[in-house]
This record gives structure tokens, C-alpha cells and sequence, in this order.
């Protein structure tokens, strides 16, 4: 889990968990939005708008069900 | 019958225990049907029957429609009556997972729920999900997109299902002159069985990704049935055969594939084509039911079925914001044990109901585009093209 923010140049960005690449948005994220890391491809959620925090999405599991 | 008894759930388990105590194969739904109709009226929605005999019930708008979200369930089963009890909590029955429970909680939440003007919530009990024709789907695919939908079906109260492989069904047969087994010649089922292990060697040469075990990502193959006769003149040898498809290749492709190596002298007969679909994490809908079972204390597990829904009918041919959710335990689906735990099913209502709710929101917030803002149009079609 990691937070970061917004910079005066109105970047809107936290560093991945994972790789700590900024992780960058085009527009203030929603709360559960799914992004993905550039740098280092995983999927993270958005569990925090202010200050943006960032997690590991969960895994997608497989079901055999209909 | 047996009646609900918890004053606080007495109206949506109610609803629920009347469902899947009427019996609904697939082909004779019709009284199910009116049960469905009968508990969305008491609701206070406004419900009727399509040509194609699909349930239907809308939360109207208030002020001019301008988006519809569509919840999506199914009300016929497979055969297998089973007896109707509610035990410790548990109701069971046949439907009771799939996927009357989802469709269940479809209305209940349908009624409960406070959306912004404009903004219609519809809830469809489809016929014949459980065939290979999905007749219900097909009709009511062919209605205008909505701005967003839900399909019915059960993912676990904190599972969304986001995408469903594709499925191709092929028989096959050969008859031939009967000859004796001491001769030379191979009999009608080492020729079908030999054409059976050059379809699965071609197959192999097809995986998208050989060296990956995700199930969702490679072709599975299943011999349903096989049969042999001889009447002391002709021999034959027959059998049946299911592909499960990932996005990769398509029922068309694998026809193809079979047909190019299969010898004129073998009968096939393709059925059941269905394209496999997936939406993306980052779906709206998707989020939504995520966010609202984070709000119910759970953690949301994403989750991909490696079997086939009203899903694979309606999303290609709609492309809007879509996943599917339900209460229950979808290993229970067409089982002899199959049961719903009604906490969860309320739970699920709870969820649905938050869900439904920010989604409506979300969608009230953009207006309606120049040349798109017909009714029940996504405005701005809120997520980009579901990945393929």
C-alpha cells in the first residue's frame, strides 16, 4: 500500500506498491477504480481518493460455473 | 410450501421460496413466470410478459428516461425436481442458486433502491438460458442497449464475474458396411476414434497460449456421450462432443478447423455456437459491485467462468458497462445439493442495492451525447470497449 498526490504541475499520481513507478492519472481516479502500473504491468485498485492510495487488485480467480 | 418466518426478510425471502417453488424447466416457465410478474407488481414495479415469454419488470423513471440499467436474470432450470425446505437458514430447491436466488434479488433490490431522475431500472427473468438456443437472450438482445446491465447469475456474494468462455458442440457420425472383427478392416468406432484424436491434436496446435494451465485461456474438450450399433448389416459409432472456447478462437473457427479434417465420410453436426466474452476490471459496473462489497466488509473476488451465460448473448452485441453477479455457490449449479444460504442472499440485496445506486449516479453525472441520446443509451459510454 502506498499514497501520494497531487503536485502543483496538476499531476495526479501515487507510486506503485509494487515497483514504486508513478503511477499517473488523467483525471481525479475513483474510489475501487482499476488502473495498471506502466512500468511494471500489475493491476492496482484505488482504495483512497485523498491522498490517493494505491493496492494490488485482487487476483482474478477462475470458476467452472455457468 | 414452506413460508418465510424472519419478519425483518419475510418479503424478499418470501419472493424467493414462491420462485423456486414453482417449477420452471426450460420450455415451460410460464408459471413461473406469473409468480415473478405477481411478487414485481406487489413491489410496486410495473411487470409483463415479451412474445418470447421473458418476465419483465421496470422501475420507472421518474421525470424523462433518459438511461436504463438492466438487471438481467433467468427464471427456467435444469430438470431435477428437488424438495422445497428452508433449513438452518439454508433454502433448498431446485433454481435455488441458479439462479432464481440472483434473480430474486434482482427485485428485491429493483424496488428498494433510490436512483436520480431519468434513470429506469429494469429486471428481466429470461427464458431458456439453460438450452443451447437461449431463446429469451436472443429476443432481448435484439431491444436497444442499455446503459448498463447485470447478469444474473451466482459469483458468491463477494464474487463479480467478469467474463464467460465461449462453447461450440459438435456430434459426429460414421456407418459403414459391418465386417467381421477378425478381419482387416478397422470397425466404426476405430475410425470415429481416430478421427477424434486428430480433432485433439489439432486442437493442441490451436492453444493460444500452450504453456498456460488458466482454464479460461485454453480450449477444454469433453466427449458428452458415445454410442455404438450394429444390426448385423450396418455398424455405426457416434458421439457428441463439447469445446469450451477461450476469447482467442472463435466456434466459427474451430468448425473450420474440424471440417477441414474431417473425411467426407463422417456426418457432423454443429451446435451451440457461442462466443466467449470478458468485460475489463475496469468496467463500471464492475467497480460498483466491487466498491459495495468492500462497503459490506468483504473483499471482492474477480473471477472468470469457464462456462458459458446470458452473458455471452447480451454483452458482445450491446457493449456497454456489464458483469455478472448473484448470491450463491455456483459448484451447487444443477447439483442434487443445490441450496442458497439466505443471509447471503440478503446480503447480496444489500450489495445490489449500493451498487445499483452509485452506478445510477455515475451515469446521471454525463450527459447524454449529441446523436446518442436516445433512451437508454450509455452516455459516453462509460467504460471503453469491454477487452476482447
Amino acid at each position: 500500500m502506498t499514497s501520494s498526490t497531487q503536485s502543483n504541475q496538476e499531476t495526479i499520481q501515487a507510486p506503485c506498491p509494487e515497483c514504486e513507478a508513478p503511477v499517473a492519472f488523467s483525471r481525479s481516479p475513483l474510489y475501487g477504480e482499476i488502473t495498471e502500473c506502466a512500468a511494471c504491468e500489475c493491476e492496482l485498485e484505488v482504495t483512497n481518493r485523498s491522498p490517493i492510495r494505491l493496492e494490488l487488485a485482487p487476483e482474478v480467480e477462475e470458476d467452472w460455473g455457468e | 410450501m414452506p413460508t418465510a418466518t424472519n419478519t425483518d426478510s419475510t418479503r424478499s425471502v418470501q419472493a424467493l421460496i414462491d420462485l423456486v417453488s414453482t417449477p420452471s424447466v426450460s420450455g415451460n416457465e410460464a408459471a413461473a413466470v406469473r409468480v415473478f410478474v405477481d411478487h414485481a407488481e406487489r413491489l410496486g414495479l410495473e411487470a409483463s410478459v415479451d412474445e418470447a415469454g421473458n418476465g419483465l419488470a421496470l422501475r420507472n423513471a421518474t421525470g424523462v428516461e433518459t438511461r436504463r440499467i438492466v438487471l438481467f436474470g433467468h427464471i427456467d432450470t435444469v430438470p431435477g425436481e428437488l424438495a422445497v425446505e428452508v433449513i438452518d437458514g439454508v433454502l433448498h430447491g431446485r433454481g435455488a442458486v441458479d439462479a432464481k436466488g440472483p434473480l430474486a434479488a434482482f427485485l428485491m433490490a429493483a424496488s428498494d433502491l433510490t436512483v436520480p431522475d431519468g434513470v429506469a431500472i429494469e429486471v428481466i427473468a429470461a427464458v431458456g438460458e439453460e438450452t443451447t438456443d437461449s431463446p429469451g437472450a436472443h429476443f432481448i438482445r435484439e431491444r436497444r442497449a442499455p446503459a448498463a446491465c447485470i447478469i444474473g447469475e451466482p459469483s458468491g456474494w463477494d464474487g463479480v464475474t467478469i467474463g464467460y468462455k465461449g462453447r461450440l458442440l459438435v456430434k459426429a457420425e460414421f456407418r459403414k458396411e459391418w465386417s467381421h472383427t477378425a478381419g482387416a478392416d478397422p470397425s466404426a468406432a476405430d475410425t470415429l476414434h481416430a478421427w477424434w484424436s486428430s480433432v485433439l491434436n489439432a486442437i493442441e496446435e490451436l492453444q493460444p497460449d500452450p504453456s498456460t494451465t488458466r482454464l479460461f485461456d485454453r480450449v477444454q474438450t469433453t466427449i458428452q456421450s458415445s454410442i455404438t450399433s450394429n444390426d448385423g448389416l450396418i455398424e455405426s459409432a457416434g458421439m457428441t462432443s463439447g469445446f469450451r472456447l477461450p476469447l482467442e478462437i472463435s466456434p466459427a473457427q474451430l468448425e473450420s478447423t474440424i471440417r477441414s479434417l474431417t473425411p467426407q465420410t463422417i456426418d457432423l453436426r454443429f451446435t451451440g455456437h457461442t462466443e466467449a466474452y470478458k468485460t475489463k476490471r475496469s468496467d463500471p459496473v464492475v467497480r460498483s459491485l466491487s466498491t459495495a462489497i468492500r462497503a459490506e466488509g468483504g473483499t471482492p473476488h474477480p473471477k472468470l467462468k469457464t462456462g458459458t451465460a446470458d452473458f455471452n448473448v447480451v454483452g458482445p452485441a450491446w457493449d456497454c458497462p456489464i458483469a455478472a453477479y448473484g448470491p450463491g455457490d455456483s459448484a451447487l449449479d444443477h447439483t442434487p445439493q443445490e441450496r442458497i444460504d439466505l443471509d447471503e442472499y440478503q446480503r447480496s440485496i444489500r450489495i445490489l442495492t449500493r451498487a445499483i445506486e452509485s452506478l445510477a449516479d455515475e451515469l446521471a453525472m454525463h450527459e447524454p451525447q449529441v446523436g446518442q441520446s436516445a433512451e437508454f443509451r450509455c452516455a459516453e459510454r462509460l467504460s471503453r470497449r469491454p477487452g476482447r
